[in-house]
C-alpha cells in the first residue's frame, strides 16, 4: 500500500515497541494478534532495523497480509491485516 | 499442519552466548516452533539455581566484557533467563539438563535447577530429537 493509504488507515491495535531490540518487536506483534480478529488491522511500531524486515517475513510464514511501513522519525510503523 | 522442531545443544554457561540463544528462541517463539533445549555441560553450571542470577561471565570478546554488560543493561534487553521464559509461555519449549552435566556441577535433582528445566534425561533423548528437528544447533 502507498504510505498516504497507509498513513490514513483504520488500525483496529496499535503496538509501540519501541522500547525493546530485537526480538522484542516481534514477540510483541505475536502477543497481540492473538488480540485481533480476521481482517482487522494492526500497526507495530518499532525502533528496531531488524524487526523492519523480519515482520513481512513473519506475516508470510504464518498467513498474515503484510500491508507496508512508513518510515516516522527515529521508527518504524508497520502495518499488518490478520 | 504440525510445527517446525528446533532443537538446542546449549553448552555454553556465558551470558553472551546464552543470550544469543535467548534471541533464537524468541524468533522460535515468535513462528510457533516446537523447540527442545538439551542443557549440557558449561550450560548446566548457569542453569544452577545459586548461579543463573550471579553468573556474569563471557566466552567472546572477554576483554570488553564490562561494555557489553553495560550495553545489555541500555538496550534493556531481557536476562537470559527472561527471554528463555518468554519463550515458554509463547511456544512448546522443553528443557531437559543432561544428567552428566549436571553431576559435574553438583547438581543432582531438578530442584538444583532454575524453574525452566522441565527434566533430567540422557543423551539418547538428544540423538532422537535433533535425528526429528528442522533446525538443529550447538551453541
Amino acid at each position: 500500500m502507498l504510505t498516504e493509504e497507509l498513513t490514513n488507515i483504520n488500525v483496529d491495535k496499535s503496538i509501540d515497541a519501541r522500547g525493546t531490540s530485537c526480538p522484542g518487536p516481534l514477540l510483541a506483534a505475536k502477543k497481540a494478534i492473538g488480540e485481533i480478529q480476521e481482517g482487522q488491522v494492526m500497526e507495530v511500531l518499532s525502533a528496531d532495523e531488524g524487526t523492519r524486515r523480519d515482520i513481512p517475513k513473519w506475516c508470510t510464514k504464518k498467513g498474515y497480509e503484510y500491508l507496508g511501513t512508513v518510515e516516522e522519525a527515529g521508527y518504524y510503523k508497520i502495518f499488518l491485516r490478520k | 499442519m504440525a510445527n517446525k522442531k528446533l532443537t538446542l545443544a546449549l553448552f555454553s554457561g556465558s551470558v553472551d552466548k546464552l543470550t544469543a540463544a535467548g534471541v533464537i528462541l524468541g524468533g522460535a517463539a515468535a513462528e510457533d516452533m516446537d523447540v527442545e533445549i538439551y542443557v549440557l555441560l558449561q550450560a548446566a553450571f548457569a542453569f544452577k539455581k545459586e548461579n543463573a542470577m550471579t553468573n556474569d561471565r563471557v566466552a567472546e570478546i572477554t576483554d570488553k566484557k564490562d561494555e557489553f554488560l553495560a550495553s545489555l543493561k541500555r538496550l534493556e534487553a531481557p536476562h537470559w533467563t527472561e527471554a528463555f521464559k518468554t519463550a515458554k509461555e509463547m511456544t512448546n519449549v522443553k528443557i531437559h539438563i543432561c544428567g552428566f552435566a549436571g553431576k559435574v556441577w553438583n547438581g543432582f535433582k531438578l530442584d538444583d535447577f532454575i524453574d525452566l528445566a522441565d527434566d533430567i534425561c540422557g543423551i539418547g533423548e538428544y540423538m532422537t530429537s535433533a535425528e526429528e528437528a528442522d533446525i538443529n544447533l550447538f551453541i
